[in-house]
């Protein structure tokens, strides 16, 4: 079976710190994926660097056996990879469904129908013609995790998807993400919560200064050495 | 009756009111609409590209030069009619954009509004150099032709076209692409939006309009220079009006060439650089306290839609 | 067009590439200072020189003093007038998209060349002061010009040592570096804002002392000057001071280069067009550095 995404020995450096270092990871569709690591360890630079946004100084990207390292961001999203930010970049002067609305093509009624139901579903239907910029940091992370469904990618990559948003919030959001997996979508996110990443994801990788130090079950990782000696120092 | 129809019909007499001035008012007077109408058009068009997509153009007057000398080269070397000129003129600057935009548009916003102020005096450069065609520094001057009239009504039409375009563009989804540009280009290439296109697009359009206006101009002086079209001034009032007024909106311009252009013709053409200082002075005030401009603010206090 | 170039010639082009581009260094370090410190694009960069070539011009022709001497004064001046500039207007856009301080530095110059045209006409002026030239060998130096190339030297070096070895010089590389981790070290930062536009404005018044000497005085002189060190800035390199250096000196050079080539209309346009075929194709400058 194709993998979903597949990173291939990525390196990236920043003038002279390397913040990822060689690192393989493997998806298989339709599984939600955990990346997890102590800050600095490049879990957000290897997002960009899947994303198109930061272009990897060695090693491949494919995305469902297709290459997709040095493609555009915009082609890389157009094939099916969608994300969020860690620091959400909704568009602040667009209102929160505009800001679902512009990234669709097609039947504009149609979209804003959905763009709607989607709302509705992060309980923000009220605020639909709100300029996002006006909203609260929690509920532009809502309007962010429902901006990329817009597009229907296969593959998501949510970046601290649960930060700033309130409990009850979480629980559907995290319902909604069991729901892509179950509709055969790829996730994988970056989680400080380790109550989130223990109770969401099936895998999970664990970064350390640009390497990745161990893979596997949330159980296993959690008694992992190496991981625990990242987290709570050498 | 609901404010969208009294502004509609508001509109709808205006435009008629100015459709048979010609007929009852003065030369001045007529000359003087005439301007304001390419201003409005200039504002305009700065406003797609600067406006909604934040790409700041220091050097668009560029295309205004390119129109003029484009088609006061037809008339006067290949006896042209100028309404064909003035078409070619706006083609004209549409190729000088689709040239510069490419490599321009991929630089970041003070490099792009510096890059292009530096294309615009290279473009004056070019046009002194290139003498037989374009008679140099010493100027070109077209055959007389009494048409203020009909480049009344032509400039008319532009500035009504270049006010729809923009209507038309705010309200599209394209109009919305091209403002997550503005707001975070990254973020709305993370969404799949091909910022480069757009960009793109949103320059080419905001040329041709100063094209063909500028065509218009030069047939309507009789008589162009280098630095009579390559101007900076024309650069600053183009974005005075568009900051003023309000910039990504659809009237913001409109309103601000109209402002400006009355008070420079009542008061302040009287005293050259006055006008230019206060020009600057606006600039500065409405940086630090108006930013998104007089219907930008209004905008944004009375909940205005954005087809304001 | 028959040109015979000699090594005569090219040393000449060295040579007055060399002197113009010292002078167009110290200016561009100015600019470069503004960039680095707070990001802002200062446009108005050109306009402080220019009021500083009036400073010198006014105290020669009212006190026939020499005009060499009037550096100080006229760098004390500026000091405190882009100290106003930045406490009253500049300070507000430091945090602002970068295009706000674009288009507000944009507007002070506006309104101070138009002041400048209102206050003293734009009527040409001069300080004929230093005239004729060096001769030595083949080579011709214009004395102004040579003058005005040891004060831009010893200024230059003089910006350069204070900024290596004084704590204030430290704490503005420091704040360029890093202004977060130059707030946490206690530095305080919006001082250094403020001394640092005080500076560039009294660069760019050394510049125009000098100049004074050499070119005719009037209001529009200093836009030349704002597009100039820009490109000295492209070309050595965004926030590296020392590329100021080596992108005034690649700058005079190349526009000697061209004026041996070119028409003298078209090598005016050199400068233009140098700086956009640099930024097409390295927007990071030529010795790299940080891009906005």
């Amino acid at each position: 079976m194709t993998a979903a995404l597949e990173v291939d020995a990525v390196k990236k450096s920043f003038g002279g710190v390397t913040a990822v270092n060689g690192v393989s990871l493997r998806l298989e569709p339709g599984r939600i994926y955990g990346l997890i690591g102590p800050n600095g360890s490049g879990k957000t630079t290897l997002f960009n660097c899947v994303t198109g946004v930061e272009r990897r100084d060695a090693g491949r990207i494919l995305f469902q056996g297709e290459r997709i390292d040095g493609l555009k961001p915009w082609q890389i999203a157009v094939k099916g990879v969608g994300r969020t930010f860690q620091v959400t970049r909704v568009f602040p002067e667009l209102s929160a469904l505009e800001n679902l609305l512009v990234v669709t093509r097609g039947d504009r009624a149609t979209a804003e129908r959905r763009g709607r139901e989607l709302l509705t579903f992060v309980k923000l239907e009220k605020l639909a013609g709100e300029y996002a910029g006006n909203l609260s940091y929690g509920q532009q992370k809502l309007v962010e995790f429902v901006r990329v469904l817009m597009r229907d990618p296969s593959l998501i990559l949510l970046d601290e998807p649960a930060a700033g948003v309130n409990r009850t919030l979480l629980n559907d959001l995290l319902d909604a993400v069991r729901r892509l997996r179950d509709e055969g979508k790829t996730v994988l996110l970056v989680e400080h919560d380790m109550k989130v990443v223990m109770g969401l994801c099936e895998v999970v990788f664990v970064l350390d200064h640009g390497d990745k130090i161990a893979e596997g079950p949330p159980g296993v990782i959690q008694a992992d050495e190496r991981v625990i000696e990242a987290y709570f120092g050498r | 009756m609901s404010p969208t129809r009294l502004f509609q019909g508001g509109l709808v007499l205006i435009a008629a009111a100015l459709a048979v001035y010609p007929v009852f008012g003065t030369g001045y007077g007529v000359r003087a609409l005439l301007q304001l109408f390419m201003w409005i058009a200039l504002a305009g068009s700065w406003n797609l590209i600067s406006g909604l997509t934040g790409y700041v153009s220091f050097g668009h007057v560029a295309f205004f030069g390119i129109g003029a000398y484009t088609a006061a080269i037809l008339i006067t070397n290949a006896g042209w009619s100028w309404p064909l000129a003035c078409i070619v003129a706006g083609v004209a600057a549409c190729g000088l954009a689709l040239l510069i935009g490419y490599p321009c548009l991929r630089l970041k916003g003070p490099y792009f509004a510096i890059a292009m102020l530096g294309l615009n005096e290279v473009l004056r450069a070019l046009v002194s150099y290139f003498e037989g065609l374009t008679g140099g520094g010493s100027g070109l001057s077209l055959p007389t032709l009494q048409a203020s009239v009909p480049i009344y009504y032509v400039m008319g039409v532009c500035a009504a076209a270049v006010t729809a375009l923009t209507y038309v563009i705010i309200t599209s989804r394209f109009g919305l692409r091209l403002m997550t540009i503005r707001e975070d280009e990254v973020a709305a290439e993370a969404m799949g939006i091909d910022t480069a296109r757009h960009k793109l697009y949103a320059f080419l359009l905001s040329a041709v309009g100063p094209g063909i206006v500028g065509g218009l101009a030069a047939r309507d002086q009789g008589y162009i220079e280098p630095i009579s079209v390559f101007p900076l001034a024309t650069t600053i009032t183009m974005i005075v009006m568009v900051l003023f007024g309000g910039k990504g909106t659809v009237w913001g311009p409109v309103l601000g060439a109209v402002v400006l252009f009355v008070s420079q013709e009542i008061v302040w053409a009287r005293f050259p650089y006055v006008h230019q200082l206060l020009f600057g002075a606006i600039i500065v005030a409405v940086v630090l306290l108006m930013p998104r401009g007089v219907l930008g603010i209004l905008q944004i206090k009375y909940r205005l839609p954005r087809t304001v | 067009m028959n040109v015979v170039i000699t090594p005569a010639m090219v040393g000449q082009v060295v040579i007055s590439g060399l002197l113009s581009g010292t002078l167009y260094a110290m200016v561009a370090l100015g600019l470069a200072l503004i960039f680095g410190v707070m990001r802002v694009i200062n446009i108005a960069h050109g306009p402080m020189l220019m009021l500083g070539a009036y400073a010198t011009f006014f105290l020669y022709s009212a006190f026939g003093v020499n005009p060499y001497l009037t550096l100080p004064v006229s760098m004390a001046a500026l000091f405190v007038i882009g100290m106003l500039l930045e406490r009253t207007l500049v300070f507000r856009v430091v945090d602002a998209p970068e295009l706000s301080s674009l288009l507000l530095t944009f507007g002070i110059s506006i309104a101070v060349v138009n002041l400048a045209q209102l206050a003293f006409t734009s009527d040409l002026r001069a300080v004929e002061f230093l005239t004729g030239s060096f001769v030595v060998g083949p080579f011709a130096v214009s004395k102004s010009r040579l003058v005005a190339f040891v004060f831009a030297a010893i200024i230059t070096a003089a910006v350069f040592v204070f900024l290596r070895n004084t704590k204030l010089g430290k704490a503005i590389r420091a704040t360029s570096q890093s202004r977060d981790v130059a707030m946490v070290c206690g530095i305080n930062v919006g001082r250094i804002h403020l001394i640092t536009f005080g500076f560039a404005a009294a660069l760019a018044a050394a510049g125009g002392t000098l100049i004074a000497v050499i070119v005719a005085i009037q209001p529009e002189m200093g836009q030349i000057w704002t597009f100039k060190s820009f490109l000295v800035i492209v070309l050595g390199g965004a926030g590296n001071y020392p590329g100021a250096l080596v992108g005034g000196m690649l700058l005079g050079l190349i526009e000697q280069l061209a004026s041996l080539f070119l028409t003298t209309q078209l090598s005016e346009a050199v400068a233009y067009v140098l700086l956009v075929l640099v930024l097409f194709v390295r927007p990071t400058g030529i010795l790299g550095g940080r891009s906005t």
